[in-house]
């Protein structure tokens, strides 16, 4: 039976087992994620992050869940209050809906029924994903309209744009996934990647939708929406109590959505990775195993989002809309005719792929020839440009050493002078007070 | 139709989590009033009366964004339909497609000369 | 769309009439809504009700294709309206009673009178003429699925129309364009780069920015003025808004710069007592 046929199969008490558990998912995986990625920050920054409640720190988020309907709701008097208890729900159900089509794994009996780990199996999963998505920027422009103060309305009208610009990046870059597996549905997705994953078949799409998928959840360094050092608290700036709450619950529900679309669309789904997938006729990749291996692919990709969010500072805005637009879009558009092209030459005519890479990769050298002979270098300095360092306002020596920075230990425990190329002043006594470079 | 049962009975479960969540903030918390609670959050001054938005409006390259963003979202929603039926479809599809392509690139080419995608 | 064709009315099951009565109620109470809302925000928010209502009826008459495309497709299209009713009449906007364009009832009763037609007709010839092949099955068009053998049908049958498409598109940005867009040069703004280079040609009034207000560790308060290096008040730092703080409170913090008082408490500030920020 095919995947579609045995979910239509499952009798009701387990479609609501199913529906619990995806519901589920979201909410818990964000209570864990939440305290994660504080304490990874932490780790990253050098320092312990949360380490109050529970062991190691662990349950500050449950703490923080149970501390939040508790605190004051505050509803500005200047807000459309009707859109304003709206707009985080709209932000969360869709969120939650989008789990509904990843194939978390294959053909297993629960309680002596036989079925797939996966609650619904649309001919369009893939569309699902990104109805959710579209669906879901509506709580966040509204939060940002019905706040009525200016702030949430910057806020909320950046994360429109934003989000509607990556969405078509995100959209382009699974054409291709389509193109290969010649099915919308996640599930017929996943099995068409037993001969090869599409991270390394589609590199290109796979980089693209890496990058826009920061972008479409609204993260780091692409967090214009919420950026704290321009619009305070951006979107969300005049929600307090729960409804703050859902909309981090929404957040990064969307960060778990996305990131397991990822692993269904490019890295195998629920399939095992390479060299445990040779282990016994590939024992790892059936019963319950593929769990394991689809929330492993998970965790890395959101473990990188939180890497992110930890090095790379933000994005200017016409920076980010720059690249989404004159980057991204045009070169998934290249790309796309171009796989389509070998797909198109390869089924008509027995061109082997090796002939193509061959005859392509001339058409390239003489593409990057020609670009060489049309080059007639920089385009000649500017005699009116003012410079803008130096001109009798003082600037720091172009030769300045940075001093190195000493060990942390010997650091701690005593006041010590900063080295004098830097703290030159009266204020260096004061300064060393802290201790820390 | 069977195939949207389980759907819509998340959908069901995850609005009424979302109300429940809602609902449960006045419920339970606290409430006391004070008159400045109610203003809207400008880093601590007095709300000016002012919206700061040029006038209450929003930059016209928000909706030439949108309308562009409507553009390529149809084109995306035809490449699907192509994608899926590309083998069958064969040499033949592949011209239709990059024709189609080819056209909305003119718009696009079109947009980004005249500055339409800078944002400053 | 709705499908009450003769052919298929036999073929309706149970779920898909109650379907029917819940979705089509509500997309008919988006749509009044849209019409009757004070606030065009509001009014938006109605329109997207009843094309989500739409999204859900054609996915319930087994398009699932068009259902999300639907969804997909006209929430863009409605935050687009979105996005243009703020950009036209701000955001604190009502219904205007005043007329804008001269005999735009007139035309508008005409066009929509066209339509209405248009649309009856379509419909009555779909109820009639054409037989419902369906694109779910395998036999419908030879592909297998909804979704490829709407592709074969549209690549091959509809490819005019399909192309068509493409033309209306690119008029679309066009008027975007030209009824929208205006230049920055004509408009006289300059970029980041032209604005620095004028400052440091003298052309404004100093090369950097204005200084911010004194917000030190000492004082939480924006209405704070800087202080300059020999301890007086930077007066560019003072706000058109805010009452300034008086300068005798400025004392302690004068004593603190210039080094002539005690330090900050060491414990203020030691790394080891320090919290986690938050997220």
């Amino acid at each position: 039976m095919t995947r579609a046929e045995l979910l239509a199969d499952d009798p009701l008490w387990l479609i609501l087992i199913k529906v619990v558990v995806v519901l589920l998912i979201g909410p818990l995986l964000t209570v864990f994620m939440i305290v994660w990625e504080r304490k990874a920050i932490g780790r990253l920054q050098q320092r312990p992050g949360p380490n109050r409640v529970g062991p190691g720190g662990y349950f500050q988020s449950i703490a923080d869940a149970i501390k939040l309907p508790f605190k004051e709701q505050i509803i500005p008097a200047t807000a459309d209050r009707k859109v304003y208890f709206l707009a985080p729900m709209i932000a969360v159900t869709p969120a939650l809906l989008a789990f509904s089509v990843m194939p978390i794994g294959p053909q297993v009996s629960i309680f002596g029924e036989q079925t797939v780990l996966q609650l619904v199996d649309l001919p369009v999963g893939v569309l699902v994903v990104l109805a959710c998505a579209s669906v879901g920027v509506y709580g966040i422009v509204l939060a940002g309209w019905s706040s009525g103060s200016p702030y949430p309305l910057l806020g909320g009208l950046r994360s429109a744009a934003q989000v509607i610009s990556y969405e078509i990046a995100m959209g382009l870059s699974i054409v291709g996934v389509v193109l290969y597996a010649q099915s919308l549905s996640t599930g017929d997705i996943v099995e068409a990647q037993q001969n090869g994953w599409f991270f390394y078949l589609l590199p290109f799409s796979f980089v693209i939708y890496l990058i826009s998928m920061v972008g479409e959840t609204n993260r780091a360094p692409f967090d214009l929406p919420e950026a704290e050092s321009e619009l305070v608290g951006g979107f969300h700036t005049e929600y307090s109590s729960m409804k703050f709450a859902l909309f981090f619950l929404a957040e990064y529900t969307n960060m778990i959505v996305v990131s397991a679309f990822a692993t269904t669309l490019f890295l195998g789904g629920w399939m095992a990775p390479w060299p445990i997938s040779l282990i016994g006729d590939n024992y790892f990749n059936s019963g319950w195993w593929p769990i394991l291996w689809f929330f492993g692919k998970m965790f890395v990709l959101l473990f990188c989002f939180i890497w992110l969010r930890a090095t790379l500072p933000r994005f200017r805005y016409d920076q980010f809309m720059k690249i989404g637009w004159k980057v991204l879009v045009p070169l998934n558009l290249v790309w796309i005719v171009l796989i389509a092209g070998l797909r198109a030459i390869r089924g008509e005519s027995d061109v082997t792929t090796g002939q193509i890479l061959t005859y392509g990769g001339i058409v390239i050298l003489v593409i990057i020839g020609l670009s060489f002979a049309f080059d007639r270098g920089r385009v000649i300095e500017d005699d009116d440009q003012v410079p803008i360092t130096g001109g009798g306002y003082p600037v720091p020596p172009l030769d300045l050493e940075i001093p190195k920075a000493p060990k942390r230990k010997a650091v701690r425990g005593r006041n010590r002078r900063r080295p004098a190329a830097v703290g030159a002043g009266t204020d260096a006594e004061k300064e060393s007070n802290d201790g820390d470079l | 139709m069977g195939s949207y049962l389980p759907l819509f009975l998340l959908f069901v479960l995850a609005a009424a989590f979302a109300l429940f969540s809602a609902l449960l903030g006045p419920l339970v918390g606290p409430r006391r009033y004070n008159r400045a609670k109610l203003e809207a959050y400008e880093c601590g001054i007095e709300p000016s009366p002012q919206p700061i938005v040029g006038g209450g409006r929003v930059p016209v390259a928000y909706y030439l964004t949108a309308m562009l963003f409507i553009l390529f979202d149809i084109e995306m929603v035809f490449l699907y339909p192509f994608a899926v039926s590309a083998d069958a479809l064969g040499f033949f599809g592949l011209v239709e497609i990059v024709l189609f392509i080819s056209t909305l690139g003119f718009a696009y080419a079109y947009v980004w000369r005249r500055g339409g995608l800078d944002w400053n | 769309m709705i499908t009450l064709a003769q052919d298929v009315q036999n073929t309706m099951s149970t779920g898909e009439s109650i379907a029917f009565w819940v979705l089509g109620p509500l997309a008919l109470f988006g749509a009044l809504g849209m019409i009757f809302a004070r606030n065009a925000v509001h009014s938006a928010l109605f329109l997207v009700l009843t094309m989500l209502s739409l999204g859900v009826t054609y996915m319930v008459q087994q398009a699932p294709f068009l259902g999300f495309v639907q969804i997909i497709v006209y929430t863009g299209a409605v935050m687009m309206l979105f996005l243009f009713v703020l950009m036209l009449v701000g955001k604190d906007s009502s219904d205007s009673v005043v007329e804008v364009l001269r005999g735009q009832r007139l035309a508008a009763t005409i066009l929509g009178v066209g339509l209405a037609a248009l649309i009856v007709t379509a419909i009555a010839r779909s109820l009639t003429e054409v037989t419902p092949v369906g694109l779910q099955g395998v036999e419908a068009n030879g592909g297998h699925g909804n979704v490829e053998n709407l592709g074969r049908s549209i690549f091959t049958d509809w490819l005019f129309a399909f192309e068509l498409t493409s033309a209306l598109l690119i008029t679309a940005a066009v008027g975007a364009m030209v009824l929208g867009f205006v230049d920055r040069h004509t408009r006289g703004r300059k970029t980041q780069r032209e604005l620095v280079e004028m400052r440091f040609r003298g052309e404004h009034d100093r090369p950097s920015p204005l200084p911010g207000p004194g917000v030190f560790a000492t004082s939480t308060s924006v209405a704070t003025p800087a202080l300059l290096p020999d301890g007086s008040v930077a007066p560019e730092s003072l706000s058109r808004l805010i009452d300034s703080v008086g300068a005798e409170d400025l004392d302690e913090e004068r004593e603190a710069i210039t080094g002539s008082a005690h330090g900050a408490e060491a414990r203020a500030l030691n790394p080891s007592t320090r919290e986690g920020e938050s997220s």
